[in-house]
């Protein structure tokens, strides 16, 4: 009998009980036995909550639960077809694999770690698919799947909107965004309000906002007839627009920066999914919905100056407020203009749902709140008979809306409430992808203290709306401040930041009992924020809080990643909602901005040329140059665009990126080589490969000898062992490319407080220190990305009172980034085995891939990359250069004359949280003589990127890069987990060094470029982002070259040892994704044990 | 409820000149299509017809009308303010009856004995209250039809309960408003073109409805309202090769089917043979 099984079969409080106690206590056998029931149980339910809950549960007992069990702890083969299912989203396939795999060679950390991925992934790929059928089943969007040819096309433009040709009537939508007073728990993610529609409420406002000046609905949407029969889509924010001829490219998503409008242009059913490859021209289409031949539509977004993160919700505001005006131009809805009847704001609302998983994003349900005026309570609604979802889920999959009167919330509170709130951006930009995927994780597991939170954060809103009621604002203040500080963290610790916390520091300290409270908006804290304060202080809180979070930001800006300069806004509350009005004849305008886009182009083209109505719109458009005050200043503004000033600004920036790689001392010589190579395809990421032809096989590494410590503690008691952390990356994975200083980033609470891995490495140096009696010194190395900010940082900081040798090794080499080559780019994208997206994600991502490839072939294949900031068209060029810098810079010299005695380093990188000079490892070390020690670890399922193994008879470490296949990893058991023992001297020696030769510069250098020779160069391709606009990101992939310390084992000369470590120690932190597990699997506590905090 | 009257509307300036066009009638004589509207009338039971048309059309349809003449009268819609209004034209002629409506620039080609006027016409006498004939249309049609939804009456499988009318509606509305049970997915209750209605139709017109449906749907919240489906054929004369078509129709169903095919194939094959004999096909 499976009590696991009976908990989710259950009702009431049995059905909220949480997994991890329920496991705490079982024995391998026994959570064997549970799976074993929940596989079973999860293959037979009909029912979708019970399948996602004991997917869910599987989950966990493998990540959590078995990898705990001491039996399960030796290594083992993860099956590579098995890896391959995951990587196709073949996952029931691939669960079987390694349940077969599991049955055979007996349960294992390892094993349990692919099944947990599996199970993970299947479960929200369940999910997904649910919201996606009922996406499809809402009454009203099902038509749209189904019109597949353009004879089936039925929908007709409004006659309103075909009359007056040439000067066709301009359909203006403008649409507030909304913003979420309680915040409960994220209670508005999809499956939250399908599974607990009790308990999927929100307070959701609809606001005006403004950055500077009055507010206004901050979005607006724009639908008129053209005399052309083309879909005309402009952004005149993202200033992109494009003239669509085509049915396939309405389906496009990521080939230009139109991907929301091409979602709502299908979404509104103007061209409805059905038609998705049709090959029917689409001015056939656009001739049956204009009812005239050779017309077309255009349409128009405009975002009015709001930045990307406000967490506002602007992008599915605008996508509602884009689907509502084509829906009134079709006549979807009745009201051309005014505000929506209830159920078209409800249609509004599905469409925009259905447009989000088209363009492969996603928000919540309470999003398109804008559309929506004023206060309301959003709240999931139970399903019953007669919804698509009954029978399938426990709630709908749309929300009610229940806006609140004046009756509730009297004229005077909502007045109170926008005189203490200080709204703002603070200019962070994150990924909240990872926490909505985790808070549908822990509220299926109702892991114990988050399911307590969810309580919590249900009753707060009860609260907020109780203060609301009263017209209690300070209370409010509290109330939100108690969520954030309590349930929000309690269910998401990463909601919270240091960059936040400091902001809510100074502000209080500042104000004082002025300051009511934090506000968490969104997803997370750090981008779009509220804060409350005293009426009779909101002017000053509100200039206040500018300078406040731009001198936080200074401060910050190489740790924390900053997508914008922090804006606090002025806002107002919409009590309209969408609102839509019909501008004709000499109104019939588009908005300023879309001028200076369009004007250009068409000024250069003879008039004759030009169609009636773009003749007709010149003379309107410079009729209200002269007469409308919204359009004063165009011809200015369209003079800068016809003569752009891009050349004064081009030589400023190559010139700093010149001066920067001379400053850093960039070899051209070598570039300008690896250039050539790279172009003629000498080398590549499939040169990177070793020859097909190399014995690859599995190795045994030693096993941790705990006699060795006493060894080892004689050696630190001596002085004789120093730590390198390595320091000079940027942590591309672990901001996507933003060009943060991974080792500077706050990226965990430990001792109570944010604390960066700097800090962590410092606090366990101390600790082993206090130990053994004697300080160790302690070197970061950096690079031309991370030294200065480093060394500043370090400076503010006391170097975080670490009393023993503190030292930074800058530094030496530089790469210049390169277009990377279309054969790369392919061979990475089609060759190399990798994860597929969800089938709609993975359409745009080949569309992407495909405007990548093109923007390659134009920018010119393998040359230098140029067209961003300096900083981000260099690279640093592996971090083997980071120990020859050492002796290159002379640390190790200076640090050899003050402690003569120094025979060891421990060399690690940044990420890897937990490692520490390990007296037992040290000691081993001495005792086998070795010149390197290296650190493995058994292998899980995401370790990725080659391991030990025994190449041609030696035993080496191979990187994942150089293996001749991808299936070769799957049949090494040990990764490498970048932590290294050196033997001063016997390192020395393969460079041809002694101690004494340290002070010859020219030797030194000689010696190192000898020894690079013998390294092998690996091309490889980062994602590098471009910042523009309003805190616009576009990702590139750039090509660099790397020389990688691990290929040191491959020197006959060097005498090289490995040896297994527990995972806990070894385990690097890539992506801020693994945090949460990192929290829960111990592995924080455990670092935290290792440290002695000042 | 017996229904001795009918109204036909004409008075559209686009079609006013469909009813006067000859066509040869199933039983091969050569007819106007307003006699062949008025004959599927009268052989309902109907026998007074009203027809409304363009002021001065009165002569050319009086013509166009023949042996039938006598027993129809005209009534001139003044201004053309649309449908709505072409049949409220006939108000003082239908008095307080019930009445069979027809729109003149439709042609009807029952497939059943008993055409489709009659089943109507016996239904709403039947039933005492309005009935509309309706058939399932294919959603991408709907933009050219008023669509009813409503349940089917216990027992018929070709009988519903009008609920709610929509003119022309989008399928965005007629999927969340339109849906019948048992009709496919895609699918609605359009009209025919062919009503019984009673006198409370020209009362709600005459308070301002803007349309026949929107009329339709009040009198369907106000008495018992009916749809009847219809399998025959209806042919909107005004859509390109209109005429052709009905007329086609009216052939394939008539007495000389026989010899309008083999004149169709040999049509066909001649084609083919000369277009093979030119060098292939294009």
């Amino acid at each position: 009998m499976s009590v696991l099984t009976d908990v989710i079969g259950a009702s009431g409080a049995e059905r909220d009980r949480a997994l991890d106690a329920l496991c705490r206590g079982a024995s391998l056998g026994e959570l064997l036995a549970e799976c074993e029931a929940l596989d079973r149980f999860r293959r037979e339910s009909d029912n979708l909550y019970e399948r996602v809950r004991a997917l869910f549960f599987l989950y966990a007992i493998h990540r959590f639960h078995i990898p705990l069990r001491a039996e399960a702890a030796a290594p083992a083969l993860i099956p590579y077809a098995g890896y391959s299912n995951l990587l196709k989203r073949r996952f029931e396939e691939a669960i079987d694999l390694f349940l077969a795999a599991q049955r055979e060679g007996g349960a294992s950390a390892a094993n349990s770690s692919a099944l947990a991925a599996g199970y993970r992934a299947l479960a929200f790929q369940t999910l997904a698919d649910q919201v996606r059928r009922s996406v499809r089943s809402v009454r009203g969007n099902q038509w749209m799947f189904r019109a597949g040819h353009p004879a089936d096309y039925p929908l007709r433009v409004r006659q309103e909107l075909l009359a007056g040709a040439p000067v066709f009537p301009v359909l203006r939508e403008a649409t507030p965004v909304r913003m979420d007073l309680t915040h409960s728990g994220w209670s508005d993610i999809f499956f939250l309000g399908m599974d607990f529609p009790e308990g999927a409420r929100v307070l959701n406002i609809s606001i005006d906002l403004a950055v500077g000046g009055e507010p206004k609905p901050p979005v607006e949407a724009y639908f008129r007839v053209i005399d052309q029969p083309v879909l005309r889509l402009t952004s005149v924010d993202l200033r992109a627009t494009a003239d669509i001829g085509s049915i396939a490219e309405v389906f496009d998503f990521a080939r230009d920066y139109l991907g929301l409008l091409k979602a709502a242009v299908i979404a509104s059913g103007i061209v409805p999914p059905g038609m998705e490859g049709a090959t029917q021209p689409l001015s056939e289409l656009l001739e049956r919905l204009t009812g005239r031949a050779g017309h077309g539509i255009e349409i128009v977004s405009k975002v009015n100056d709001i930045p990307k993160g406000s967490r506002l919700a602007v992008s599915t505001n605008l996508l509602a407020s884009l689907i509502a005006v084509c829906m009134r131009a079709t006549n979807q809805i009745h009201a051309l203009t005014g505000g929506l009847e209830e159920q078209d704001r409800r249609l509004v609302a599905a469409r925009a749902i259905l447009g989000e998983w088209l363009g492969g994003s996603g928000g919540g349900w309470q999003d398109s709140g804008g559309v929506w005026p004023g206060i309301k309570v959003i709240h999931g609604v139970a399903a019953e008979a007669g919804d698509p979802e009954f029978g399938i889920s426990r709630g709908r999959l749309l929300p009610n809306h229940k806006i609140l009167g004046a009756g509730e919330i009297s004229q005077a509170t909502r007045e109170k409430l926008q005189q203490s709130l200080v709204l703002v951006h603070g200019g962070m930009a994150q990924d909240v992808g990872p926490i909505l995927e985790m808070v549908t994780e822990k509220y299926l597991l109702r892991s114990e203290t988050e399911w307590l939170g969810r309580q919590e954060a249900i009753g707060i809103l009860d609260e907020v709306v109780g203060h609301l009621g009263r017209g209690d604002i300070r209370a409010v203040g509290a109330c939100t401040q108690k969520n954030f500080d309590g349930p929000i963290q309690t269910i998401i610790p990463w909601a919270a930041n240091l960059y936040t916390n400091t902001l809510i520091g100074r502000a209080r300290a500042e104000f004082g009992e002025d300051f009511w409270g934090f506000w968490m908006l969104g997803g997370m804290s750090g981008g779009g924020m509220g804060f409350l304060f005293s009426p009779a202080r909101k002017a000053e809180a509100q200039a206040r809080m500018q300078t406040i979070m731009s001198e936080a930001k200074r401060e910050m800006e190489h740790s924390v990643p900053f997508a914008m300069e922090p804006v606090v806004y002025n806002f107002a509350i919409n009590e309209r909602g969408t609102e839509a009005v019909i501008l004709s004849g000499a109104s019939a305008l588009m908005p300023a901005g879309y001028y200076t886009l369009t004007v250009p182009p068409l000024l250069r083209v003879e008039s004759r040329h030009l169609t009636g109505s773009r003749r007709a719109e010149l003379e309107r458009f410079t009729g209200a140059c002269r007469d409308r005050e919204e359009f004063s200043g165009m011809v200015h503004d369209l003079f800068d665009y016809l003569l752009p000033r891009a050349q004064e600004a081009t030589a400023d920036r190559s010139g700093s990126l010149d001066g920067l790689l001379e400053t850093y001392g960039f070899d051209r010589v070598q570039h300008e080589q690896i250039q050539s190579d790279l172009r003629a395809g000498r080398i590549g990421l499939a040169q990177n490969r070793l020859p097909v032809t190399s014995r690859i096989e599995d190795a045994e590494p030693d096993a941790v000898d705990p006699r060795h410590r006493a060894r080892g503690m004689q050696a630190l008691a001596e002085g004789r062992v120093a730590v390198v952390s390595l320091a000079g990356g940027v942590g591309s994975r672990w901001t996507k490319g933003a060009g943060v200083v991974k080792a500077l980033n706050p990226f965990c609470k430990l001792g109570g407080r944010h604390r960066n891995f700097i800090e962590v490495h410092l606090a366990k140096s101390l600790r082993t220190g206090r130990d053994c009696g004697t300080m160790l010194p302690h070197v970061i190395t950096t690079s031309y990305l991370t030294h200065h900010a480093i060394e500043q940082h370090l400076a503010r900081a006391g170097s975080y009172g670490y009393p023993g040798p503190l030292l930074l090794s800058q530094g030496r080499s530089i790469g210049l980034r390169m277009i990377p080559m279309e054969r790369d780019l392919r061979f990475a994208w089609e060759e190399m085995a990798q994860q597929l997206l969800d089938e709609q994600a993975q359409k745009v991502r080949e569309g992407l891939r495909a405007a990548l490839i093109r923007w390659a072939a134009q920018a010119g294949e393998g040359s230098n990359y140029t067209d961003n900031l300096p900083g981000q068209c260099l690279h640093p060029v592996g971090h083997w250069y980071e120990v020859p810098n050492l002796l290159r810079n002379g640390t190790l010299r200076r640090l050899l004359e003050t402690r003569p005695q120094l025979d060891y380093l421990m060399l690690h990188n940044i990420d890897t949280a937990a490692a520490d000079v390990d007296a037992a490892l040290l000691g081993q070390h001495i005792e086998s003589g070795a010149g390197l020690t290296t650190e493995v670890v058994a292998r899980h399922l995401e370790d990725r990127g080659g391991g030990l193994a025994k190449v041609d008879d030696r035993v080496r470490l191979v990187e994942g890069l150089a293996l001749p296949d991808d299936e070769l990893e799957s049949h090494l058991s040990y990764y490498n987990s970048a932590t290294y023992w050196v033997s001063i001297d016997r390192l020395l020696e393969v460079f041809g060094l002694t101690r004494d030769s340290l002070g010859d510069a020219e030797r030194v250098n000689s010696a190192v470029r000898a020894v690079a020779a013998r390294m092998p160069t690996y091309i490889t391709l980062k994602d590098v982002k471009k910042r523009w606009g309003k805190g616009q990101e576009d990702v590139f992939p750039v090509a660099q070259f790397e020389k990688l310390w691990g290929d040191m084992t491959a020197l006959p000369e060097l005498h090289c040892r490995f040896v297994a470590v527990p995972r806990v120690r070894g385990q690097q932190l890539k992506e801020p994704a693994q945090l949460d597990a990192w929290l829960r699997d111990g592995s924080a506590a455990y670092t935290d044990s290792l440290c002695a905090w000042e | 409820m017996r229904i001795q009257k009918a109204v036909i509307t004409a008075a559209g300036p686009a079609q006013r000149a469909l009813p006067l066009q000859t066509l040869i009638d199933r039983d091969g004589q050569e007819k106007t299509v307003l006699s062949i509207l008025i004959e599927q009338a009268l052989a309902a039971g109907v026998e007074e017809i009203c027809v409304v048309v363009w002021p001065g059309d009165e002569s050319r349809y009086t013509q166009a009308a023949g042996r039938h003449a006598g027993a129809i009268r005209f009534v001139a819609q003044a201004e053309p303010k649309g449908y709505a209004d072409a049949i409220l034209c006939a108000r003082a002629f239908i008095a307080n009856d019930p009445f069979l409506h027809m729109v003149g620039d439709h042609l009807y080609v029952s497939s059943s004995a008993t055409p489709s006027a009659q089943r109507l016409v016996e239904l709403a006498a039947q039933e005492e209250c309005s009935v509309s004939g309706v058939q399932p249309t294919r959603e991408s049609l709907l933009p050219r039809f008023g669509t009813v939804a409503g349940r089917r009456v216990t027992g018929r499988s070709d009988l519903y309960r009008v609920e709610t009318v929509i003119e022309k509606p989008t399928p965005t509305e007629a999927e969340q408003r339109l849906m019948v049970p048992g009709i496919r997915a895609g699918f609605y209750l359009c009209f025919f073109g062919m009503h019984v209605l009673t006198p409370a139709v020209m009362e709600i017109l005459s308070k301002g409805a803007p349309t026949l449906s929107a009329a339709l749907a009040e009198l369907a919240r106000k008495e018992q309202y009916l749809a009847l489906e219809d399998e025959g054929r209806r042919y909107d004369l005004g859509a390109p090769y209109g005429l052709l078509i009905a007329q086609l129709a009216l052939a394939l169903n008539g007495q000389d089917r026989a010899q309008v095919l083999s004149q169709m194939v040999e049509l066909l094959a001649d084609r083919e043979l000369r277009a093979g004999a030119g060098g292939g096909r294009q």
